[in-house]
């Protein structure tokens, strides 16, 4: 890493308008494109704070600003995190999909009002932690042998649906209709699959949840009403988990093919975790056809718990999930890499698009979301931590042009893990979870300092600034009443 | 399989002159059953397989036209459940297929239909004729009726049509633009629709969920 002092650092930085930040390029070494970054005034204190600390002399950071991060991906050889598959050059980065492969956000609506749900909040929380394994080495309640695990590898959310666990209306409303047809379960190593086995539909730890959630504000009612969410206090289910052990050890394999490709090929990269090999290259093509099968991997673990919580509410409602409207609304992948067709200056493009802690966000028209949201835009399922509030957001004609159609996925660490365990404690995060009003269950203490509120920028400002942007809109913001995590 | 058809089926040949047919066995009966390709018109000569479906086919169609008028009454009842069709005149002179549409009888009908119903009239009397029957279908179905009084009363429809907006510095292209849009998102809609109802058809055989709750564990 190149040291320089705070005001030389800050001559690489140019703002563009309101918030909108580029970075030049020499910030990092090997930088091939330029950086942009899009924060508010609050955020934007914060991003120059966290660069201000790591200049200081002798300063250990807790982890590499956020600004350094960007530079780095864009020190990737090719575009920034686009890269145009036409091109032999071009690159294919497992640290640039991310090790959760596919973690993404799931939204199911419900026709329940707070009113009919408060009296029996904790019932309904304690069945949906009993449905729902959680937590580190968890196991889940759907029988599988090696052989569905194949079938569900190559099938994705088709899998689901032959064995009945979703509804046909499930597919129709997800990222990629639920199923990378590139995928190849014999790509993935032995290790990855015992490891991922065991684990389809349960939740996971770190960040995931399963939260129950109660609209509390509409901005673009007639958005929302394409969604089929009417009213303030509609009741919502939130989903956010990814492909578990399974998605991990695909990339961590894939680390390793790849460190031998880079020598191979002389590519040279700032940051060992962004390491990476030709598109076309056997490796890059062996990795895309992994990942693939580990987003299907993702998907499948989603529907598990889509069916899961349908029956929890089911039972304690005395109802069937059809009666209770128990509909998708949508399905976003923050972690992936997919090839599609962009305008690059005027011009179109197949590139392979890297999204790590980014969401999708296509914007009305585009032939790639669903035909219900063919007028409004793709939905952007925005989640929050515990406690915090989480958004639905609508892709704009702005985003596709200026991020390749992407956005914000949450709201990113403000403290480190072991900061958060210092700082907190878990009994006062608790207590402040009470006076909300809101239910919470969870496997491990440790976790409810990591994933306090305070531990995280404040979502809203991210998705202000999102809004304020124009790279997507505001549509619902919902707040949670039960949670459920790892 | 060819004699048999013949005998029972198409019986194209006096009885008599089916003798050279049914002998199979002669050296002479490829030639035979070349003449009576080209007697029958059956248009293919290559492929064998292709020709005895063909047989097959035209076997049918002849059983049909036999029994025209049992098989329609059929169909007839049918279609009567599925849509109320409006109009009479064309159910009496059932076999349609008979119906003359050239005549000034039937262009008249067509246009007397498409007042009734304020359907704009085409120089081409017979696309007159799709959109009317495109209209009975769609909008004067018992469900349609029963969701049209609903529609009316909500906002929705003066919602939709706000919708997709393009700005190509012509109202009229622009307006052209969204009305082509929503139709093309009716469209979308409609086939996913038929895409999920085959999915569930599907579903209906092959699904078999299962939980047990003994292998469920919860981690650290």
């Amino acid at each position: 890493m190149v040291v320089r002092q705070y005001q030389e650092e800050l001559k690489y930085l140019e703002k563009i308008n309101e918030c909108c930040w580029r970075i030049k390029k020499g910030f990092q070494p090997n930088m091939k494109v330029e950086g942009v970054f899009y924060v508010n005034n609050t955020l934007e204190r914060l991003m120059f704070d966290e660069l201000h600390n790591a200049c200081r002399p002798g300063a250990i950071g807790g982890f590499l600003p956020g600004m350094k991060q960007i530079a780095n991906v864009a020190a990737l050889p090719g575009n920034m995190a686009a890269f145009d598959m036409d091109d032999p050059k071009s690159i294919i980065s497992p640290g640039g999909v991310g090790f959760d492969i596919n973690c993404g956000v799931r939204l199911l609506r419900t026709n329940l009002f707070e009113s009919d749900v408060l009296p029996i909040k904790e019932q309904l929380a304690q069945s949906m932690f009993d449905h729902i394994p959680v937590g580190v080495g968890s196991k889940g309640i759907i029988p599988m042998n090696a052989q569905d695990l194949e079938e569900a590898l190559e099938m994705g959310m088709d899998w689901s649906l032959r064995e009945g666990y979703i509804w046909a209306e499930d597919k129709e409303h997800c990222e990629e209709y639920g199923r990378m047809l590139n995928a190849d379960p014999s790509k993935v190593s032995m290790r990855a699959k015992k490891r991922g086995l065991p684990q389809l539909g349960t939740l996971g730890a770190g960040n995931h949840y399963a939260e129950i959630q109660v609209v509390d504000e509409i901005y673009d009612k007639w958005a929302a009403c394409k969604m089929g969410i009417e009213e303030k206090g509609q009741i919502c289910v939130m989903i956010h988990s990814g492909s578990r052990g399974f998605g991990h050890q695909v990339a961590t394999d894939a680390l390793v093919q790849m460190e031998k490709a880079m020598k191979r090929d002389n590519i040279e990269v700032n940051d060992r975790q962004l390491a990476c090999a030709h598109i076309k290259s056997q490796e890059g093509q062996d990795y895309l056809k992994a990942m693939a099968a580990a987003a299907n991997f993702a998907w499948v673990n989603r529907s598990s718990m889509t069916f899961l919580s349908r029956q929890a509410f089911a039972k304690q409602f005395n109802s069937s999930p059809d009666d209770l409207d128990m509909h998708v609304i949508y399905d976003v992948s923050h972690n992936v890499a997919k090839i599609e067709e962009h305008l690059v200056e005027g011009k179109q493009k197949t590139l392979l698009v890297h999204r790590k802690g980014s969401t999708r966000a296509f914007p009305p028209h585009h032939p790639l979301i669903p035909v219900d949201y063919q007028l409004i835009g793709q939905p952007v399922l925005i989640g929050g931590t515990m406690g915090t509030c989480s958004y639905v957001l609508t892709g704009t004609e702005q985003g596709m042009k200026e991020t390749f159609g992407s956005t914000c996925h949450g709201a990113g660490r403000a403290l480190s893990r072991a900061k958060s365990r210092r700082n907190l404690d878990y009994m006062q995060v608790l207590e402040k979870l009470e006076q909300l009003g809101i239910s919470i269950r969870v496997a491990s203490p440790k976790l409810v300092m990591e994933e306090a509120p305070e531990s995280y920028k404040n979502v809203t400002d991210v998705v202000n600034t999102c809004h304020a942007a124009g790279i997507s809109k505001k549509c619902i913001k919902l707040r949670p009443i039960a949670v459920i995590k790892g | 399989m060819i004699v048999w058809l013949e005998d029972q089926k198409i019986r194209h040949y006096t009885i008599d002159d089916r003798q050279k047919l049914r002998d199979i066995t002669s050296l002479e009966w490829p030639k035979t059953f070349e003449k009576y390709c080209n007697d029958v018109d059956c248009p293919i000569t290559k492929n064998e397989i292709d020709q005895l479906e063909w047989f097959i086919g035209y076997a049918i169609r002849l059983e049909f036209e036999d029994d025209c008028q049992k098989y329609q009454q059929v169909v007839g009842s049918k279609a009567k459940d599925k849509k109320e069709v409006k109009v009479p005149s064309i159910k009496s002179t059932n076999p349609l297929d008979n119906l003359d549409f050239d005549s000034d009888a039937f262009k008249n009908g067509v246009n007397s239909i498409a007042k009734l119903l304020n359907v704009p009239k085409h120089s081409d009397h017979l696309i007159t004729l799709q959109a009317c029957s495109k209209l009975v279908c769609n909008k004067l179905n018992e469900d349609a009726i029963k969701q049209f009084n609903s529609v009316a009363k909500s906002k929705s429809l003066t919602k939709t049509i706000i919708g997709p907006s393009f700005n190509m510095g012509d109202t009229m292209l622009d307006n052209a633009a969204k009305g082509l849009s929503l139709l093309y998102i009716q469209d979308l809609r409609n086939l996913q629709t038929k895409i999920n109802e085959t999915i569930v058809a599907a579903q209906n055989i092959t699904a078999n969920p299962k939980t047990d709750i003994k292998l469920g564990k919860v981690g650290r």
